[in-house]
């Protein structure tokens, strides 16, 4: 027996892209999916920043980047930049892309790693054109052809998530999605299975549906109180447990960066949007007031405030279950990890796609629930052995937070990771997961962590072989660079400019 | 912090051959190879199953063995998998091929379309299914015929004659080879000190690499045990024919375990592989008299890697040579030592790496060999009972189940075996899962009935334009030896 109604609850971020996707995806089928949400209710819209994968799910749906770019105040986003998180003063990117090409097999920063054992200075960075770029403020559409160096980085963007909902809503309303407006206010269970059959409106309305999408934040409505899930909690290693949110008006050139800088108490992040900037305190309650967090964030603005603070708090961890009975958790009601590393929507994202993938039938095969749960565990838990590593590779002494870390006993996973790197440079790969052996090359790095060894592999080739290449790299990466259009002249020059502030500000 | 000098490779068989030419022609000059080449392993080889993966291109290329060497100066043959016959109680047949990704059509499986249309064997839409029946080989290139782009072709071989170019290789690539027997095995402290030799010799080594097979006399010596499995017996011949045959190793189940033949360049090996209490029925069924047999025990040493002393090849795992998992574990083997040449003499963090790779790596591989048995069985004899009764890990459980719900492929990290090859596998052996894709639905009917009548049609009528394996072979070689390549 087929699923005929979905029922999407909430209709924040996840609630839109969830319901973009699969009416989008099931169109012609005889599935009928509605979505409800209260205006009263606000949506944390925590996500500005995304992962490049963000562009393989709007291309699925055959959304114009322009239009999309326009419609949310989207800039381009290359990589993150990271201050003050090894030591005060150090600054590093984490680019989407690599860091030279893989010679005989080995990969190019091996090579590097020998370079300045013989004394070269230059930079890992300089062989990135992501970084490149970001640095300059520069960007080109990337080239397909994967010979070429323009080919080497990755893109994604940073927008008003509340916008990109608002536009997924017209687009999934396109696609004969019906929004109903209202708060739950009840839901009933089967008696013998358990499974949710209905949920009951404050107007009195009640909706029946075979499957049931929470999407209704951190509360998690049904997963949660309904279904009394359990959550994993994972404080113990990433302790921040609240946010404080602010926009303001931008000053300076229109950088495709984001940039997370470390305080004493968490971090700051600070997400350029082409109408303003995006700004937020992520900060452990032990080791900060909220007035304090508050404040600080006041004092660091680059200009004036254009909105009251938005206070947030929660847990890091994730829901026991993803799926339990008929009910799948997309969202924060599924998990939350703070958004250092720009992963919110890249797990509605990862969320979405396995259960299409796994999209079940009335029946609900429990092999299909476990299977979903196992991806997006193993999803959740990379991600957090990504950003605990940020957070433990530091050398700073000026605040307990960070003494905290330095002296933390990490899970195996992290440890074994960290010890493979400081002894050879070795990434231990997997192949499920969002952040691949660049991604890690470019944080441990970028923390100090030098490996004390390279692989022998890079011994293999005569030092001027290696110095001759790695000059043409480096030449390679600096002309294509160069030859980049500005960023905001990019934006403009596709016709994704909302030209409702201008692109790039003066103090 | 002390680097690594000296290497000692010990073995002479496959593994040991082709350790030595891909260390040497990957590992800087500052490392000193040393390659005892001692007794030859050539009957615990015949478990290699003489059939190699598509890799196998690329892992020869990098230990300085290039195709056209392989084709002039050996027996080998080029294959497109194993046809299996009269597998499992149905009897089925099916050719388990190499194949790259199969179509995506509408965000949807290839194989959901088919289930869609009542269709349930896949081989009329695999290419290189067909050619290997049909005898035919050509080289798929990315840029040729769009149909046969999507093949993927390995090696079937002798791995007597197979393993001559590495030797050849390794000699050009500055390895010292020393021609002589491990007579004793000095260890202190967990690792292996000195090796005395036959000759007298004494050698020293910061990395000692076991290819000595399954005995593994290096490792065990350190203590390392097995863990124990099945005991399988085979008997191997070759007879000599006029023309090349198939590019397909035929493998047929028989009560006491099944036979293989393999066309070679000059003759077709056959190997029995049989469970030892029913050597008299398989010897009979052998047909000829063997002249090489084995015996070995499936299953893997505890540990590859322990102390200074890495285990390759048999010594470290022994799959049934059912499938080219043998292979594939031999080459991803010698690829992990690769990334893994310690930096230094404390080679801890190298080791812990190496060896959960290896134990994930041997994991993978056994399911997709066990996969095999998790049908019908076809006879109630000793071979089958013990297949069956091994315990299977959860893994396969949940593939298997998975597939028979849904038709979906749970993958795990960086499996040897891909997704098209579980596939086919599962199709193979009969597998039906009890849904297809619901997104299937949104291809009009018609479209897809078009589809699926015209792929097995137009790979039919492409097969026929493909040159018989024995005659594609023989120009190859003309030419390669013209070209003095």
């Amino acid at each position: 027996m087929q699923i005929e109604r979905i029922c999407i609850l909430g209709g924040g971020t996840a609630g839109w892209m969830t319901a973009a996707a699969l009416s989008h995806k099931f169109k012609g089928l005889p599935i009928s999916i509605r979505l409800i949400e209260s205006d009263e209710i606000g949506i944390v819209g925590v996500g500005e920043a995304t992962l490049p994968h963000i562009r393989n799910f709007n291309s699925a749906l055959n959304i114009s980047e322009p239009a999309l770019m326009k419609a949310t105040e989207a800039t381009i986003k290359l990589g993150i930049e990271f201050r003050d998180w090894g030591r005060i003063g150090d600054r590093y990117i984490h680019p989407f892309g690599d860091f030279g090409p893989n010679v005989n097999g080995v990969p190019f920063y091996q090579f590097w790693l020998r370079l300045r054992e013989l004394g070269d200075k230059s930079r890992l960075d300089d062989y990135s054109l992501g970084v490149m770029l970001a640095e300059m403020g520069r960007f080109m559409s990337p080239a397909t052809d994967p010979s070429r160096v323009e080919s080497t980085f990755r893109y994604a963007y940073q927008f008003d998530a509340t916008r990109y909902a608002r536009f997924l809503r017209k687009y999934s309303e396109d696609n004969g999605v019906v929004r109903t407006e209202g708060k739950v206010v009840e839901a009933k269970q089967n008696a013998a299975s358990g499974f949710i059959e209905s949920v009951k409106l404050d107007r009195g309305e009640s909706i029946e549906a075979d499957l049931f999408v929470d999407c209704s934040g951190f509360r998690g409505l049904l997963i949660e109180q309904q279904l009394k899930t359990g959550y994993e909690d994972w404080s113990q290693w990433l302790p921040c447990d609240r946010a404080v949110a602010i926009p303001c008006e931008t000053r300076g050139p229109l950088m495709p960066l984001t940039r997370a800088t470390a305080r004493a108490a968490g971090w700051q992040w600070r997400i350029p949007l082409q109408h303003r900037v995006g700004n937020g305190y992520v900060y452990c309650s032990d080791y900060i007031s909220d007035d304090e967090a508050t404040q600080f964030i006041l004092d660091n603005l680059e200009g004036p405030a254009l909105a009251s603070p938005n206070k947030l708090r929660f847990k890091t961890g994730r829901r026991r279950l993803s799926w339990n009975k008929n009910v799948v958790a997309i969202g924060l009601s599924s998990g939350f990890l703070e958004p250092l590393e720009s992963t919110s929507i890249h797990l509605i994202q990862e969320g979405i796609t396995e259960l299409i993938q796994l999209f079940p039938d009335k029946g609900f095969a429990q092999s299909d629930a476990d299977e979903y749960n196992r991806r997006m565990a193993l999803n959740y838990e990379r991600v957090r052995d990504f950003l605990l590593l940020h957070y433990v590779a530091n050398q700073r002494d000026d605040s307990p937070l960070w003494s905290h870390f330095r002296n933390l006993t990490l899970p195996e996973s992290l440890q074994e990771k960290i010890d493979a790197w400081m002894t050879r440079g070795y990434i231990i790969k997997y192949e499920f997961g969002v952040f691949l052996p660049p991604s890690w090359i470019a944080v441990m790095l970028g923390q100090n962590l030098r490996p004390r060894g390279y692989d022998p592999r890079a011994d293999a080739a005569p030092r001027e072989i290696l110095e001759r290449n790695a000059a043409a790299i480096l030449q390679a990466v600096r002309v294509a660079a160069q030859n980049a259009p500005d960023h905001a002249a990019y934006i403009r020059q596709i016709g994704a400019a909302s030209d409702t502030a201008p692109l790039v500000a003066n103090a | 912090m002390t680097p690594i000098k000296r290497i000692v490779i010990c073995g002479g068989g496959l593994a040991a051959h082709m350790t030595a030419a891909a260390l040497a022609r990957q590992l800087p000059p500052t490392m000193q190879i040393t390659w005892v080449n001692g007794p030859d392993s050539r009957d615990a080889d015949l478990f290699f199953g003489g059939l190699a993966p598509p890799s196998a291109y690329a892992f020869n290329l990098s230990a300085a063995v290039a195709e056209p060497r392989l084709i002039v100066d050996t027996d080998t043959t080029f294959s497109w998998g194993t046809q299996f016959v009269d597998w499992g109680a149905d009897r089925r047949s099916w050719v388990q091929c190499f194949h790259l990704t199969l179509p995506i059509v509408g965000g949807v499986l290839f194989h959901h379309h088919l289930w869609r249309q009542g269709i349930t064997e896949l081989e009329p839409f695999l290419l290189p299914a067909i050619a290997a029946r049909q005898g035919v080989f050509a080289h798929p290139v990315a840029q040729g015929p769009k149909l046969l782009a999507r093949s993927e072709y390995g090696y079937q071989f002798n791995s007597y004659s197979y393993k001559s170019p590495f030797e050849a290789a390794a000699r050009a690539l500055r390895v010292k080879i020393v021609t002589a027997d491990v007579a004793n095995i000095e260890c202190r402290e967990g690792a292996i000190s000195s090796l005395h030799l036959s000759d007298g010799q004494v050698l020293e080594a910061d990395l000692f690499v076991d290819c000595t097979g399954p005995d593994a006399r290096l490792l065990s010596r350190l203590g390392v045990d097995v863990t124990p499995g099945r005991r399988l017996r085979a008997a191997w011949s070759h007879r000599t024919v006029e023309r090349i045959g198939a590019p397909c190793r035929t493998l047929t189940a028989r009560e006491f375990g099944w036979q293989c033949d393999t066309p070679l360049q000059r003759s077709v090996a056959r190997l029995t592989v049989y469970s030892p209490e029913q050597e008299s029925e398989a010897l009979a069924a052998h047909g000829e008299p063997a002249q090489h047999s084995g015996e070995i025990m499936l299953g893997r040493r505890n540990v590859a890697w322990t102390g200074n002393c890495v285990a390759i090849g048999h010594a470290a795992e022994i799959l049934e040579p059912l499938t080219q998992a043998p292979m594939l574990m031999l080459q991803r083997g010698i690829e992990r030592l690769l990334t893994l040449i310690p930096c230094s003499v404390d080679m801890s963090v190298e080791r812990r790496e190496f060896n959960r790779q290896s134990g994930e790596d041997y994991t993978h591989a056994e399911i997709f060999n066990r996969a095999l048995f998790e049908i019908p069985l076809p006879a109630n004899t000793p071979y089958w009972r013990a297949a069956r009764e091994e315990p299977a890990h959860e893994k396969l459980a949940q593939k298997i189940a998975q597939f028979e719900s849904r038709g979906l492929l749970v993958a795990f990290d960086l499996e040897p075996f891909h997704n098209e090859d579980w596939t086919i596998l599962h199709h193979g052996v009969g597998r039906r899962p009890a849904r297809f894709d619901r997104m299937a639905d949104r291809i009009p009917e018609a479209e897809t009935r078009a589809m699926v009548g015209r792929v097995p049609h137009d790979i039919a009528e492409f097969v026929k334009t493909m040159p018989a394996h024995h005659d594609y072979m023989q120009n190859l070689i003309r030419y390669l030896k013209q070209k003095k390549l």
